[in-house]
């Protein structure tokens, strides 16, 4: 109350000055007429003097007080809302007030502003919540979790809680895997980046895209992009901080976009085992009956056969890299014995076309991290391709040797129509094929976008030389086993591999 | 189809009267399979769907059970659970699992832990098969 009493005396004051100085003016002004026109100006002066003075008082008090009104009814509200001044009134607002629009808005918006913070604090659920009074942690519409030193969920906020359909009290004080249950598109997961962060860093932070959330609660799974803040120094011991981007929507559809794959794929593959099984029935139950030219025929069936099963393949693949669900076990594996499976799957398809293909494999190149499946498919498409697009070409010659910086490289090369340079750089785009117009050859521009992939998931690298006319050599490198990083191993060597048709228990299909 | 008759060519690693049990519903399929394991010297008994497949598998005369996955009544998935999952019987049969259905990861990895092999059919003749089963002991 002092301040503004202070602040009405202090306005007027100043108006006191400003009245006074314009009526000693007035009386100057006054006594001047008075000695022209030879009246009795000093009876005048003495009359009107003290006159003017009361009145100017009278005046100055009533005005400041008038005018500092406005002031006085948002300095109430202030106070009247402010926790630790106690006493004083709601302010009475008059319509007929000097401002009162003015100031019933302000006082109005004053309360506004405090029935938001009060709600703030009520909604603040626990006492020893370090961030319940923090408006932007409550009341971000993103799921937002803080995890202490042991990973133990300091904070949840509303919208986290609601997004996983917890109560507060599933979620605070419970360790975080014990509480989420959530799935990684691959090996780096939050728990090994978080683990690593600690060895290793202060502070760091990362994304993840596509996870996966899985609910019991209503048995469904959502989806979204996590990105995770770490450190170590926090004043609080708010060590780690969580923030969840919802994509549930857009990433199912994707899903669905590789279900309806999966699905016609199986209904391809079913027509595809019976022709293949039942043309080698017919090759072998005429084995010696034909002439060549049936003989020719049927490799050429059977070539078309395996030719849809390798185009299946690719499509599924295609299908998993867009939705970024292609997951590669590396393993150690000798190269040679891939690429020979290779050859001798493709050998069909070169021969009915009077292709040979020729390998040529360096001593020296030692053994690689691959996944045998998924780098096949690389060298079954490169090899393909190089049949396909050989035109009067005669030979297919396969390399592979050691770079001089490490890398076992390996490269196909063809005799054909070669790419003219404007295609070049889309060649390893989805869909897109060299537009070769007298190439009358199949295709759909799947396969060199699906060996990029893979070959870049491999830590290597793809390349193209062409020249019209004289043919095209299409090279990758992939990694020696000793060269890859320990994180990438999958360890026990012993394990499960994979092989491109199937996989056995401490076996290989490659045998035969 | 009868087991007993002798296949016509000696196949040089012709195991001695295994018995295999083949459970698979796509009738052309399943004609093609007994026709090359027959010539083989495979004794054969197909299934065409997964209760009658899981009631001749859990009698444990076969030497290697070919189970597809996608089969009427129970699953080939169900299937594999009930004879190799927690709580089933030991069984000395080898299970090769085949089917033309990709799998989702997850799924993947819990077929992996309990079957002995996985086969997409589209990737094989009927040959190949024969070829493969021949090196599983």
């Amino acid at each position: 109350m002092d301040n503004l009493q202070k602040f009405t005396s202090q306005v007027r004051n100043r108006l006191l000055i400003v009245i006074l100085f314009s009526n000693a003016t007035l009386l100057v002004a006054g006594w001047a007429c008075a000695q022209l026109l030879h009246l009795n100006a000093q009876a005048i002066l003495l009359f009107l003097t003290p006159l003017s003075i009361a009145l100017t008082i009278v005046l100055a008090t009533v005005l400041a007080h008038h005018v500092t009104q406005p002031v006085k009814k948002v300095w109430q509200a202030v106070m009247h809302i402010a926790p630790d001044t106690a006493n004083v009134a709601a302010p009475v607002l008059d319509a007929r007030a000097l401002g009162a629009e003015l100031v019933t808005n302000l006082v109005s918006h004053i309360y506004q502003l405090a029935s938001v913070i009060a709600n703030v604090e009520k909604s603040a659920p626990s006492q020893n919540n370090p961030l319940g009074s923090n408006f932007v942690a409550t009341a971000i519409p993103l799921p937002l979790i803080i995890l202490d030193k042991a990973a133990t969920v300091l904070f949840a906020n509303k919208a986290m809680l609601d997004y996983t359909l917890r109560s507060e009290s599933e979620v605070v004080g419970q360790n975080l895997y014990s509480v989420l249950d959530m799935s990684f598109g691959n090996e780096n997961t939050l728990d090994k980046w978080l683990e690593n962060a600690k060895a290793n860093e202060a502070v760091a932070s990362k994304t993840w895209e596509r996870v996966r959330l899985n609910l019991p609660n209503d048995n469904t799974t959502k989806q979204f992009d996590l990105a995770a803040y770490y450190n170590r120094n926090n004043p609080d011991g708010l060590e780690t901080m969580l923030v969840m981007f919802d994509h549930t929507a857009s990433y199912s559809q994707d899903d669905q976009a590789l279900s309806f794959v999966a699905l016609a794929v199986h209904e391809l593959r079913t027509p595809i085992t019976l022709l293949r099984g039942y043309i080698e029935a017919l090759e072998e139950e005429l084995d010696g009956k034909l002439d060549p030219e049936m003989v020719d025929f049927i490799h050429k069936m059977k070539a078309s056969a395996q030719g849809l099963t390798a185009f299946i393949n690719n499509m599924l693949n295609v299908a998993r890299v867009e939705s970024d669900q292609l997951t590669l076990k590396l393993h150690e594996e000798k190269w040679a014995d891939i690429v020979q499976t290779a050859l001798n799957d493709a050998s069909l398809r070169a021969k009915v076309r009077g292709i040979e293909v020729t390998a040529e494999i360096a001593p020296d190149v030692p053994t690689v991290g691959a996944d045998r499946v998924a780098i096949y498919e690389v060298l079954l498409n490169l090899i393909d391709n190089a049949v396909k697009y050989s035109g009067t070409g005669k030979e297919v010659s396969l390399k592979s040797y050691l770079t001089k910086d490490g890398m076992v490289e390996t490269t196909v090369q063809d005799h054909g129509v070669g790419i003219p340079s404007a295609v070049m750089p889309n060649l390893f785009e989805k869909f897109y094929r060299s537009h070769r117009s007298r190439a009358q050859v199949g295709g759909t521009g799947l396969g060199l976008y699906m060996a990029k992939a893979v070959v870049e998931a491999h830590g290597g690298h793809i390349w193209v030389r062409s020249k019209e006319g004289e043919g095209s050599t299409f090279g990758f490198t992939i990694v020696p086993y000793s060269k890859l990083a320990d994180e990438k191993k999958t360890g026990d060597n012993n394990d499960i591999s994979r092989g491109a048709h199937g996989w056995i228990k401490n076996h290989s299909l490659y045998s035969r | 189809m009868d087991p007993t008759v002798e296949p016509k060519d000696s196949m040089a690693h012709r195991p001695v009267s295994r018995k295999i049990l083949v459970v698979e519903d796509e009738h052309f399929i399943s004609e093609l399979y007994v026709r090359a394991l027959t010539k083989a010297g495979y004794d054969v008994t197909v299934e065409v769907d997964g209760e009658k497949g899981y009631e001749q598998a859990k009698t444990n005369q076969f030497d290697i059970v070919l189970l597809d996955l996608m089969i009427p009544t129970i699953t080939g998935i169900e299937v594999l659970r009930r004879l190799r999952g927690p709580g089933s019987q030991p069984l000395k049969s080898k299970i090769v699992i085949t089917t033309n259905l990709e799998q989702r990861e997850e799924i993947r990895a819990d077929i992996e832990s309990q079957a002995d092999a996985y086969l997409v059919k589209a990737e094989i003749t009927p040959r190949e098969l024969v070829e493969f089963l021949n090196t599983i002991k």
